[in-house]
């Protein structure tokens, strides 16, 4: 990739904040070495843009006018009223919380009774230990290791197995947007099972924030890893989240995203099976409306044989709003038995949204099972007219079938409080649409 | 009564004319039932009693009890009394059966005036006329018509409009697709809700649907014009002759 030799306002700007604040971020001079070179790498690239195939749905450098500063972790004001008051039916989700507000952990606002030790990352690296080494070659992921400031570190000995979920939850509150780069870590030694669900909010003034978040998980042989992205923060905020998988022998991964209402929102996950007999599950509902962009960009690199991958997005699109589902399935040549599938659909709302899908099946093994598929559609007339004629009022009956659209992909999820409380989320939204 | 006026009626997106020139009456206690080859507009006509948009009423008129239905929207024919069985119900994936009735009887008894039923109330209510038509719980717990037989289908059909309590039941072609067994089942279903105060219009191909449901009249439509009227006997008649006179220019 050729040198932007122009460097946009928001690069700019994101070079002059290191300079600023680099030497407030935890941790030491080694920390600091592999932040500022991290910071160097992503100058060299910039912002990722159209002409990055991987973003050429979501150019990213001409979307962003502009970063903001990044966030101080000043957080003290939110009062757990006000954090609950915003989680909704998320806040009676049972289970350890773990609070970060403008990218600093909250200890008061977080559980005090964890079930497994649980570190943050701040901790870690105040600690004397470097960053984490990076898995994933990509710009966003580059910043976020120039800038991270904090996240969870979880760490699930061999054996264990949690009955309730760890629950993230990343705020971005106070008078102004603020850029937060979390960072963490979910390891899940061989025969445990647990449950993660990161939620992201904005409040107040912080409504047109920017997160860049990148989640590293890795699943021990046998182990079950249930994980939940929710991304609630509206429609002036930015979402960036990168999430790095490595599957062991017969572990199984299940992880759905769910964006409802971001203004520009970019999903990606890299998943690489490591250990043979492994499953892996990914789907998600995108709901967008007005001039939101959510992407989703999934690659899965079956490495070793007889892995299962299923994957099964929807989009709801309305206004002028844009979905983007790219899915990358790479089958190396040892990968005999692989079985991988993949759908994405869209029902559009509107003449002016946009649907874009790019799957992209890459197989160097012959015994192997792999399909995808995408379909657009509107709202079926007939089935509009059969609703109708039961005596159901028409906007009633289009929410019922945008309802039943979305319903199906709202079943993969596990745990029922969880489930219900994004089914409602969804009716709202639909109900949002319907307000004169 | 039901009172349809020289109703013609073209396809809207190309114009095609379908129905051209239908004039029926069928006053209140009434059966009455519309034969017809097929491609003679029998689905049109009951379709563009039920208010779909895709057809358009270039002239005549439908009255119900006096009152135009041409500018209700299909929800509004609804509530006036109005219901359509289809010949072919349509799947709603992830909306359970029971969610979909009870919407559809509540948006209906609200328009009417009535209270609407709270969700114990209706799970009564349903479960007891699904009994009747030897309609299964666990039926009511699956995803409306999604996964059900052809039978199963049409017994749903006849289950809402039972819920439903129509005054004008305009049933499409109910029997196709049914073995015997099921087509008594839902011909003593259509049978329970006859009365002094409705009006029942029953479309077929075929025959062996009067055999159960026993019509007060029947009416011959052949493109898109009633051709004879007359009583059940005519619907014997037909079963022997076929429809070969009514569809040459001749007729």
């Amino acid at each position: 990739m050729t040198v932007p030799i122009i460097k946009t306002k928001a690069e700019q700007g994101i070079a002059t904040e290191f300079a600023r604040r680099a030497g407030d971020l935890p941790g030491g001079a080694a920390a600091l070495k592999v932040r500022s070179d991290a910071m160097a790498a992503f100058e060299r690239a910039g912002l990722p843009h159209r002409r990055v195939e991987a973003w050429k749905y979501t150019d990213l450098r001409a979307a962003l006018k502009d970063f903001a500063a990044v966030a101080d972790g000043d957080g003290a004001s939110l009062s757990a009223d006000e954090l609950n008051d915003a989680l909704g039916l998320f806040a009676n989700v049972e289970g350890d919380r773990l609070v970060f507000v403008n990218g600093r952990y909250a200890s008061q606002l977080s559980s005090t009774k964890p079930q497994v030790s649980l570190f943050t990352l701040g901790e870690v690296l105040r600690a004397g230990q470097p960053l984490l080494p990076l898995s994933v070659d990509e710009p966003m992921v580059t910043l976020n290791g120039a800038l991270a400031t904090d996240g969870a570190v979880i760490d699930i000995a061999a054996g264990t197995k949690l009955e309730k979920p760890i629950v993230i939850i990343a705020v971005a509150a106070g008078r102004s947007a603020n850029l937060a780069s979390l960072r963490h870590t979910v390891k899940l030694g061989a025969d445990a099972s647990a449950t993660v669900i990161e939620i992201h909010l904005t409040l107040g003034g912080a409504r047109a924030s920017q997160s860049n978040s990148v989640v590293e998980m890795s699943t021990g042989a046998r182990s079950r890893l249930t994980h939940l992205l929710v991304g609630l923060e509206g429609s002036g905020a930015t979402h960036i989240e990168t999430i790095a998988a490595t599957l062991g022998a017969e572990a199984a991964l299940n992880s759905f995203h769910f964006t409802a209402g971001t203004g520009l929102a970019r999903n990606q996950m890299f998943t690489r099976f490591a250990g043979e007999n492994a499953k892996l599950d990914i789907s998600g509902l995108m709901l967008g409306r007005g001039r939101e962009h959510i992407d989703t960009t999934l690659v899965i690199d079956h490495a070793v044989p007889a892995c299962e991958s299923r994957e099964l997005f929807k989009a709801v699109l309305d206004d002028t709003a844009r979905a983007v589902f790219q899915g990358k399935v790479i089958v190396r040549p040892d990968a005999q038995k692989t079985d991988g599938k993949q759908m994405a659909k869209a029902l559009m709302l509107s003449e002016a949204c946009e649907f874009d899908a790019k799957p992209e099946l890459e197989i160097y093994a012959d015994d192997v099972v792999c399909g995808h598929g995408a379909t657009v559609a509107e709202i079926d007339p007939e089935s509009l007219f059969y609703l109708r004629s039961r005596g159901i009022p028409k906007d009633e009956a289009r929410a019922m079938l945008i309802e039943s659209f979305a319903g199906d992909v709202l079943q993969k999820i596990e745990g029922e409080q969880v489930r219900d409380a994004l089914a409602s989320i969804t009716r709202d939204w639909l109900q949002q649409r319907m307000a004169p | 009564m039901l009172e349809i006026k020289d109703l013609h009626v073209k396809i809207a997106d190309d114009g095609v004319e379908i129905l051209k020139g239908v004039s029926l009456v069928v006053p209140k206690g009434e059966v009455h039932a519309i034969m017809g080859p097929n491609g003679s507009g029998k689905s049109t006509l009951a379709y563009v009693l039920a208010g779909r948009e895709d057809y358009e009423v270039t002239s005549g008129d439908i009255l119900w009890n006096g009152e135009s239905l041409l500018e209700l929207s299909p929800d509004e024919r609804a509530a006036k009394g109005v219901f359509l069985a289809f010949q072919y119900p349509m799947e709603i994936p992830g909306v359970s059966t029971m969610t979909f009735l009870r919407a559809s009887v509540n948006a209906t008894r609200k328009k009417r005036g009535q209270a609407e039923f709270s969700t114990p109330e209706f799970m009564k209510v349903a479960r007891k006329a699904a009994a009747e038509l030897g309609v299964k719980d666990d039926m009511l717990r699956r995803a409306m018509n999604v996964g059900f037989s052809g039978g199963e289908k049409k017994r749903m059909e006849v289950l809402q409009m039972s819920l439903l309590e129509p005054s004008l039941c305009v049933m499409d072609e109910t029997d196709s697709g049914l073995d015997i067994d099921a087509i008594r089942v839902v011909a003593e279903g259509a049978n329970r809700l006859r009365g002094p105060d409705k009006a029942m219009l029953v479309i077929t191909h075929y025959q062996r649907l009067l055999n159960y449901i026993t019509p007060d009249r029947v009416h011959v439509l052949a493109n898109g014009r009633i051709h004879k009227t007359g009583g059940k006997e005519l619907a014997l008649e037909l079963e022997k002759s076929g429809y070969a006179g009514f569809t040459g220019k001749a007729a």
